[in-house]
């Protein structure tokens, strides 16, 4: 089987229209083989609908999806894996019956299961740890050593240990060739990926490193004793603040703003502008949009 | 307590089929019950042969509705014609007494002949043929069998495949290598032999409980049941197609169930429904196989008597077997419909192929599927809740 030198998956200007509600507009984008690519966007931003075109999984409105070198289809993605949101496995099967149900689909010797995930050969998937589960269901979309693999918020609902795990996996598999595309929520997990594409109401907004994404978008650090207070004056002024632990910030405002509604609110705080931070740029985007 | 009052007739407004199963069910038990609820058949398919059979046409009461005359006839043609169920009743004139013979398997029809044969005081020979002692469960346990079928094939299907819908494993199937049509023929494959598992012990329970008898051939019976599975397995994965629960898919199912029990012609005779009514009957692919079983169990009819009904159960089976594995497959295999449609960008029809499910418009409202679909796809991001517990994230109006 030749490995394919193009990119693993690709948009072409591809939309997707529901009615008259566009969930993806006009979205171009490609993954290599060895990357790791994030797929970054507030809830309903297109991800999901953009990750379905992509595998085929949804015809295109307009625009081409192609995946190893071609338009998707089932011998392409014999060479692809996928892990859905909801795992796509059998929760009532035990681990070792679902991988044999994969196996036996793919024509591909059943896997040996993980050491982390090796004592529940047994138990039915719907019995076990949602961490577990997701290492699962990453054992068996990569047990037929796919060239490419689609990851939907693999990490959602499971401890930080675990994902640390399910990130060593990942690594593993670009390490060895494999592009990967993986949406996501959760900013730590955006730095462990070589490139980000940002989605904001069905378009690409902005790509490359985090700091690329992020542009010059700019923040304000907000550090004053009551935090709870000077959080619900911002917010009640409609700013976009956040509460990231005990400190607030604002993203995207300007200093002046936000001193004069703290002022106003008869509160005390030192206000500095800082880089926004990529969760902040996806605010700012979203309510740009809103 | 009103407010809980109002939102439980919202939600029952928003669920048209549970809507349908309110309005629809009293409506038709009404109909059912006033047009085809009768026992007492009144006019009998009457054959009558053999030398006087004119003159003893026209002398028999109303309720033998003479349909074949034939003077040249003798006593194994009137027999062949009951066999194949041309007619219920058959005179046979020529000899000293004149005979009649009533076929059993048709059982209220026969009531009515016995009856009336034997208040006109006529001096004749009565032979009840296939079922001499009009036991009901010698023409019932025919027909259980293939309501069994009609269940494990509708119900039980439906749910099997609804339940890869609901818990999200088509899409994983959709990405397999495997083709459609592996994924249709593996998942319904347990189902048929199951129902065929099934049959047979219903049969053979039925032979032995209630000494039904088996009279004809095992292979047109089998046959037979293996032409209607397809169709009520065909049933069974259309519904699936636009159930996107299990719940959903049982109240579908019962749609489908119902008048079949009602008016196949299994509790209440065909013959004494109102024509209004009938004409369903004639529609429901149990009552043909209720007339295989019941000829070839009872009557002991060859395939050649019966392929009206077997003509009809086959052209069913392909017809809607086929609807449904397309409609199925549109599920597992999005990209063939794409090709055509990504080349226009204009054509696509609001209400067709909506993401992760290609129903909705069948269920639900289906003039809101901008909202409503993208709720169903990329909303299922939302109820991941944010990583770090402390970390909020403010208006976002």
């Amino acid at each position: 089987m030749s490995r394919a030198t193009g990119p693993v998956v690709e948009a072409r200007g591809v939309s997707r229209r529901f009615g008259t509600f566009t969930a993806v507009d006009d979205v171009t984008m490609h993954v290599e083989p060895g990357e790791v690519v994030g797929l970054l966007g507030a809830n309903g931003a297109g991800k999901t609908t953009l990750m379905r075109m992509l595998l085929g999984l949804l015809p295109t409105s307009a625009g081409a999806a192609r995946m190893l070198g071609g338009p998707p289809n089932r011998a392409r993605r014999k060479r692809l894996g996928y892990v859905p949101q909801n795992l796509g496995l059998y929760t009532d099967m035990t681990l070792t019956e679902n991988l044999e149900f994969v196996a036996g689909s793919y024509g591909t010797p059943v896997p040996a299961l993980p050491d982390e995930i090796a004592g529940y050969a047994r138990t039915l998937v719907g019995a076990m740890p949602l961490g577990a589960q997701r290492q699962a269901a990453f054992c068996a979309a990569l047990s037929h050593a796919p060239e490419a693999v689609l990851l939907d918020e693999p990490t959602s609902g499971v401890d930080a240990l675990a994902r640390a795990r399910l990130w060593d996996t990942i690594r593993e598999q670009s390490d060895a060739g494999v592009g990967v595309l993986v949406t996501t929520h959760y900013m730590q997990e955006a730095q462990q990926c070589d490139r980000l594409l940002l989605m904001s109401h069905g378009r690409l907004v902005a790509q490359g490193s985090e700091a690329d994404v992020v542009g010059d978008t700019r923040a304000c650090a907000v550090r004053t004793d009551d935090w709870a207070a000077a959080f619900s004056a911002l917010n009640a002024a409609r700013l976009p603040v956040i509460l990231d632990g005990r400190a607030v910030r604002v993203a995207d405002v300007d200093l002046d703003d936000v001193r004069a509604t703290l002022a106003r609110a008869g509160l005390e705080a030192d206000v500095e502008a800082v880089p926004a931070t990529i969760e902040e740029r996806m605010l700012v985007l979203a309510r740009a949009a809103g | 307590m009103r407010a809980m009052i109002r939102k439980e007739f919202r939600e029952l407004a928003r669920d048209r089929r549970t809507v349908g199963l309110l309005v629809g069910m009293p409506l038709l038990l009404l109909v059912i019950f006033g047009y085809a609820a009768n026992f007492y058949v009144d006019s009998v398919e009457t054959a009558v042969v053999g030398p006087q059979a004119s003159q003893l046409a026209d002398t028999l009461p109303d309720v033998f509705d003479v349909t074949t005359t034939a003077p040249s006839d003798g006593q194994d043609a009137a027999r062949d014609l009951l066999r194949d169920d041309e007619v219920d009743v058959a005179f046979v004139t020529g000899d000293a007494t004149t005979l009649a013979l009533v076929d059993g398997s048709n059982l209220f029809a026969a009531q009515s002949a016995v009856a009336a044969i034997k208040a006109s005081g006529a001096d004749l020979d009565l032979e009840v043929l296939y079922n001499p002692d009009l036991t009901t469960a010698w023409v019932m346990v025919p027909a259980i069998i293939g309501l069994i079928l009609t269940f494990i094939g509708t119900i039980i299907t439906s749910i099997g495949l609804v339940r890869e819908r609901e818990a999200g494993t088509l899409e994983q199937l959709a990405v397999m290598p495997i083709a459609p049509s592996t994924v249709i023929l593996g998942k319904i494959t347990p189902y048929f032999l199951l129902a065929a598992l099934d049959m047979v012990i219903v049969t053979v329970l039925g032979m032995v409980l209630f000494d039904v008898p088996f009279n004809g051939s095992v292979l047109t019976f089998a046959l037979g049941a293996a032409i209607f599975l397809f169709v009520v397995l065909g049933i069974g994965v259309f519904i699936s197609t636009i159930s996107k629960t299990a719940g959903q898919a049982i109240q579908s199912a019962f749609f489908v169930l119902l008048p079949q029990i009602l008016l196949s012609g299994m509790i209440f005779p065909l013959e004494a429904m109102a024509a209004g009514v009938r004409w369903i009957g004639y529609l429901l692919p149990l009552t043909y196989f209720t007339k295989i079983s019941q000829g070839v169990m009872l009557r002991g009819a060859p395939l050649s008597s019966l392929w009206v009904s077997f003509a009809v159960l086959t052209v069913m089976a392909v017809v809607i077997f086929t609807a449904a594995t397309l409609r199925f497959r549109r599920d597992l295999a999005p990209e063939r419909r794409s090709t055509g449609a990504a080349a226009e960008s204009g054509d696509d029809t609001p209400g067709d192929d909506t993401p992760g499910d290609d129903t909705s418009s069948n269920d639900t409202s289906s003039n809101d599927n901008s909202s409503n679909d993208n709720s169903s796809n990329d909303n299922s991001n939302d109820d991941n809740p944010n990583d770090d517990a402390a970390r909020t994230t403010g208006d976002v109006a």
